[in-house]
């Protein structure tokens, strides 16, 4: 044993470089945030996140939270809320907003895909694939606020106004007599990035 | 019954008895005498110079180790994840949006869905590292002092180390800390008893006299208790009577660390026990500020008693820590307004550890005040730097929110601290919903402000 402790197993530090792409270091650096934010705990639970001050003053906070929580993310292919993360489990969230390394054409494709699929899963909080106006909406309410700035009618139509857009980008795709379901990824990639 | 008193048993005994007497000499001759002069041998000067080249040594040889082995050093200040630029709210977003569609935008005046990307990017920066809760914990050291307590991942390194390591281990808790202990107790001890001795004199100049010098003295004492060595700078500037005088919060030391160099009243909540004894001795010969817990709350009893004290301007200079609560010793937090709406000059003292020969910071959370005590004891010595800094006012035209923030900028610039908005509470509570709606006021701003511009045009 001895009285000098030796690193928590290089080697899970490897594996995990392997899966997300963070470098040693930095995987020890977010190691010890993820110790300080859990009170050494083992797992992470919603409520830890809430002791963030920075955090709190986000208007989309709760979405943010919620996305580490959300299997969606996790690039293990599973659904569904978790109540609690082990340190994998967010570090796999973290490294989606890794910046790219400079990397062939393709893969610098894949990872933008990924990034827009993570945004994605915070709009759609049903798990169903598609973003309805609801959803749509909930997010743009939370983002404004209802003070005297702004009175309810104009935050109304604001996201009215948004929601005509995106409806209007995925209808020309659509059959006349199809019902408009929601908004798929592909429908939202389009609406971000215009094209044909 | 002879066979009790055998002569190994004998000689065991004569052997103690020579020991425990040379031990206590010692102690008087170099501790105690000293304390009650105020003097110094500087034997601690010396003890801290020797343990710096030792630390430099040991952390050349610890970077050494890991180039040969190819280990990764822990760097704890990389920040090498996040990066940041400091750009405007607005022009941020439009830089999201321009990156995004083929669509020409000058202002940033419609909803676009790229906006969220914005707030996301900030809400995960901030989970990843953010100003506040990093200060509620030890701060993290780049070399190694010798302590296992701030070993983080070094390693196994060499033999030389690993003894070295093992000979502090063995000074520390076989030689220092019994020596601190008793130290402590001696301290404590003849505090409560003079203080108690001294309160059966009649009021007058001879009675403040005999306090003030056996306070000084009795502080002194811990003070070698905790093999403090502090550097005052500035003296010129020590608080005066009929004045308040503020410091920035680390730990319960600092009372300790200030009232050895000059006499204070104190404010304070009773506690019970040992703590209580010694708060109720001191009061008895000068008049310190004790609040009973119910009468805590109420504000404005608590801020009359301490415009009252004020008043008599023999009366010595109140110690107030703002802050409220202990803070890791690498930035300042908000001072709460109560201590500067009473009036009265102000004298801004800042603290500075220095965390190489043992990390000062009470954890409240996760220490005890007795574990946290004894962890002060077993370090190797508790290095500070006391600033005393030229006496405020409030001015004119100031509330005493802003002469707060003057006060607490002047602390945080001359203890080379981090200057902070944020409330110590947070340690504890949480952030006021308040805070969420101005993010979404400025967003909504942006929007409607441009809004009308269309709609005039």
């Amino acid at each position: 044993m001895g009285a000098f402790q030796s690193s928590p197993g290089q080697p899970e530090y490897v594996d995990l470089k392997e899966k997300t792409g963070f470098s040693i270091s930095q995987i020890r650096v977010l190691h010890t945030r993820f110790k300080l934010l859990g009170h050494n705990g083992e797992t992470l639970k919603r409520d830890h996140f809430n002791s963030i001050p920075d955090l709190a003053c986000n208007p989309i906070r709760s979405q943010i939270i919620e996305a580490f929580f959300d299997r969606r993310n996790f690039r293990q292919n599973g659904e569904g809320p978790v109540d609690e993360i082990h340190f994998e489990e967010f570090l796999m969230v973290m490294s989606h907003f890794k910046a790219p390394s400079p990397r062939m054409i393709e893969e610098r494709e894949s990872v933008r895909r990924e990034k827009l699929r993570f945004i994605f899963n915070m709009h759609d909080t049903d798990d169903d694939g598609t973003i309805t106006l609801e959803e749509y909406r909930h997010v743009i309410d939370e983002l404004l606020s209802l003070t005297e700035d702004l009175g309810k009618d104009t935050a109304k139509d604001i996201a009215d106004a948004a929601m005509r857009e995106v409806a209007s980008t995925s209808m020309a795709h659509m059959e006349p007599d199809e019902f408009f379901e929601g908004i798929t990824f592909e429908h939202f990639l389009k609406v971000l990035f215009g094209g044909p | 019954m002879e066979l009790f008193f055998n002569p190994f048993d004998n000689l065991v005994c004569i052997l103690l008895g020579i020991s425990l007497t040379v031990w206590f000499t010692l102690l008087l001759v170099f501790i105690i005498v000293p304390a009650i002069f105020g003097v110094s041998f500087g034997i601690r000067r010396l003890y801290m110079k020797t343990l710096l080249k030792l630390f430099e040594w040991a952390t050349l040889r610890i970077e050494r180790g890991a180039k040969e082995n190819n280990h990764h050093l822990h760097k704890p200040y990389s920040n090498a994840i996040i990066a940041k630029e400091p750009t405007s709210f607005e022009e941020e977003i439009k830089e999201i949006r321009r990156s995004g569609s083929n669509k020409d935008l000058d202002s940033a005046s419609e909803f676009e869905m790229s906006d969220i990307f914005y707030f996301t990017r900030r809400g995960v920066a901030s989970i990843m590292d953010d100003e506040v809760t990093k200060r509620f914990s030890a701060e993290e050291l780049e070399s190694w002092n010798l302590l296992t307590r701030s070993n983080n991942n070094f390693h196994y390194i060499s033999l030389r180390l690993t003894v070295l390591w093992g000979l502090g281990l063995v000074i520390r808790y076989s030689f220092l800390l019994p020596l601190r202990v008793t130290l402590a107790f001696t301290g404590v001890g003849l505090l409560v008893f003079l203080t108690c001795v001294i309160g059966l004199l009649p009021n007058g100049r001879l009675k403040n006299f005999l306090s003030e010098k056996v306070h000084l003295m009795c502080y002194r004492i811990c003070v070698r208790a905790l093999t403090a060595i502090i550097t005052y700078h500035d003296s010129e500037n020590k608080p005066k009577k009929g004045g308040i005088c503020v410091a920035n919060h680390t730990s319960p030391i600092d009372v300790i660390i200030l009232a050895s160099d000059g006499c204070y009243a104190m404010v304070g909540q009773i506690h019970g026990g040992l703590m209580g004894v010694i708060q109720r001795s001191m009061v008895k010969a000068c008049p310190h500020i004790w609040f009973e817990r119910s009468e805590v709350k109420d504000r404005h009893l608590v801020a009359k008693r301490l415009s009252d004290h004020l008043e008599v301007k023999t009366k010595l200079p109140i110690l107030i820590f703002p802050e409220g609560t202990c803070i890791n010793n690498t930035s300042v937090m908000m001072f709460k307004k109560g201590s500067f709406e009473i009036g009265g000059t102000v004298y801004p003292v800042a603290i500075k550890y220095d965390p190489r020969f043992g990390d000062a910071f009470w954890n409240s959370s996760k220490f005890g005040m007795v574990s946290y005590l004894l962890r002060m004891m077993s370090s190797w010595a508790i290095v500070c730097s006391v600033w005393y800094l030229p006496p405020m006012s409030r001015e004119e035209d100031e509330d005493a929110v802003q002469f707060a923030n003057r006060v607490k900028a002047a602390i945080a610039r001359q203890g080379g601290l981090v200057d902070l908005l944020w409330d110590g509470g947070l340690k504890r509570g949480k952030v006021k919903e308040t805070f969420k709606e101005e993010q979404q006021k400025l967003y909504s701003k942006m929007l409607v402000g441009t809004q009308e511009d269309r709609s005039r045009s």
